[in-house]
């Protein structure tokens, strides 16, 4: 089997499983909304202009709705077994890396879809039609990272006693930089101050940023999954 | 028994240093001196700046130190990292608990020191500069390192999730200071960046000297705690054998 069939044959076990029971895009996806609800109520008052703040809620949102499924991705598989029959197949474990990686990452974006939207409809009120390229841009770099350093993360948390408590410990400082580069420029697009130069570092900075944990995943993933 | 206390003896030899030229009591006492020898410099010999910083500038000569040893500190977690991955011996988990754990002292220092100066050039305790912010995000990053370390009982295991972490975490720091530089700087003035143009010789030269005063220190601590580190080892393995034979 090469490393391509692999690949998609672990990926599309997880998207199986998960269309099957739908655990982690349900929950995920009421988070999301709820915290777009609570978000609403804890800083609208009458007077108030969200808008310089919406690159912020939506990525904080996505955030905190990224490790609780990033906890569940690795739970089941641990609880049940299923990751040392994963481990005892001729696997490269890179390959169940990038393959844990990319079901994050389509979890991620199904929700975020949606989520999207109607972000957009509660809190922005710009028209950004023409520069939704942009967005797509700055979403999909910023949710590769979520989800490269987030599977290296929840690989090493699911291993250790209160799994669920180390994630966000380990994870939330390590993604500060990603946070603060998707926030602005995401903000930009939604106040519809996209001059090229500011967007455009920012833009490099998430593509850097991806790259460089894409590697160290890459190189320290074989120690993080154990034997 | 008689074997385990000789070796004990050589560990708390190490670790006193044994008048070696190169122990961490002699490490102290070279430290010490370039520390006080870089105070005198700093106070009598480097002019007092000539920007709007006046005297206030003095703290650089212990702050930038401070802020050297603490990612040298960070350094040396790294690459112990590395070297535990490469080949799995405990003595670089050891070196790399130890960096980690006086990196994270010497940046709680960094915050301190950054603090007070915040205090006086800008009339506030805290401002969400560039340098000051990656040190709090350093500060809890490193943090997580030793929850990490705290929820895996097993020995090897804990080592190699902690060696991983240290990489990742170390290659994370430059990468948030670039990104901390993305946000508005707010009212507070850019701090005077140490190495530009305006950087007078006697200055450099004397922050030089605490600097390698800061390296000896950090040197010396990393000798002595390591050697607790070890000994602490080898006291629990010695508890572990007296239970086996039932003393």
């Amino acid at each position: 089997m090469s490393a391509a069939a692999q690949f998609s044959a672990i990926l599309r076990k997880d998207l199986t499983r998960e269309l099957r029971t739908r655990e982690v895009l349900v929950s995920v996806f009421l988070f999301v909304m709820l915290s777009l609800v609570i978000f609403h109520y804890a800083f609208a008052s009458a007077e108030s202009d969200l808008t310089f703040f919406t690159g912020g809620m939506l990525w904080v949102t996505f955030l905190f709705g990224a490790l609780l499924g990033l906890n569940r991705s690795f739970a089941q598989e641990k609880d049940e077994g299923c990751l040392d029959g994963l481990l005892l197949c001729p696997v490269d474990r890179v390959t169940i890396f990038l393959a844990k990686t990319a079901a994050n990452l389509v979890l991620l974006l199904a929700i975020q879809v949606v989520a999207v939207p109607v972000f957009t409809l509660f809190f922005v009120e710009r028209s950004y039609l023409g520069d939704l390229p942009l967005l797509a841009g700055v979403v999909l770099l910023a949710d590769l990272g979520i989800c490269a350093l987030g599977t290296l993360l929840a690989t090493i948390s699911m291993n250790s006693r209160a799994r669920d408590l180390l994630l966000p410990v380990l994870f939330l400082p390590l993604i500060v930089p990603l946070l603060i580069a998707a926030t602005s420029a995401t903000t930009a697009v939604f106040t519809g101050d996209t001059g090229l130069g500011d967007l455009g570092v920012r833009l490099v900075f998430l593509v850097a940023f991806d790259a460089v944990f894409l590697v160290a995943a890459y190189g320290t993933y074989d120690f993080a999954i154990g034997e | 028994m008689q074997a385990s206390q000789a070796r004990l003896d050589g560990a708390a030899g190490g670790a006193a240093g044994g008048g070696r030229l190169l122990g961490a009591p002699a490490l102290f006492v070279y430290a010490g001196a370039a520390l006080a020898a870089g105070l005198l410099l700093a106070f009598w010999y480097a002019p007092v700046d000539a920007s709007s910083m006046g005297f206030s500038q003095k703290i650089f000569y212990y702050h930038v130190p401070i802020a050297w040893a603490a990612l040298v500190a960070f350094g040396v977690a790294f690459v112990s990292g590395i070297l535990y991955l490469r080949s799995p011996d405990l003595r670089y988990d050891r070196l790399g608990l130890v960096g980690v754990r006086l990196g994270l002292l010497f940046s709680l220092l960094v915050m301190g020191t950054g603090m007070i100066w915040g205090k006086v050039a800008w009339g506030a305790w805290w401002a969400w500069e560039p340098r000051l912010t990656t040190f709090l995000i350093a500060c809890l990053l490193y943090a997580g390192y030793f929850v990490l370390r705290s929820m895996v009982d097993e020995e090897a295991r804990r080592a190699t999730y902690a060696a991983v972490f240290a990489i990742i975490a170390f290659v994370d720091v430059p990468i948030t200071f670039f990104a901390t530089r993305f946000l508005p700087e707010g009212l507070h003035p850019v701090v005077i960046r140490a190495g530009e143009a305006g950087m007078e010789g006697s200055m450099l030269l004397s922050l030089l000297v605490s600097v390698l005063g800061m390296s000896l220190l950090l040197a010396g601590l990393i000798r002595l705690e390591y050697a607790a580190e070890r000994l602490g080892d080898e006291i629990a393995d010695l508890k572990d054998r007296l239970g086996e034979v039932g003393l």
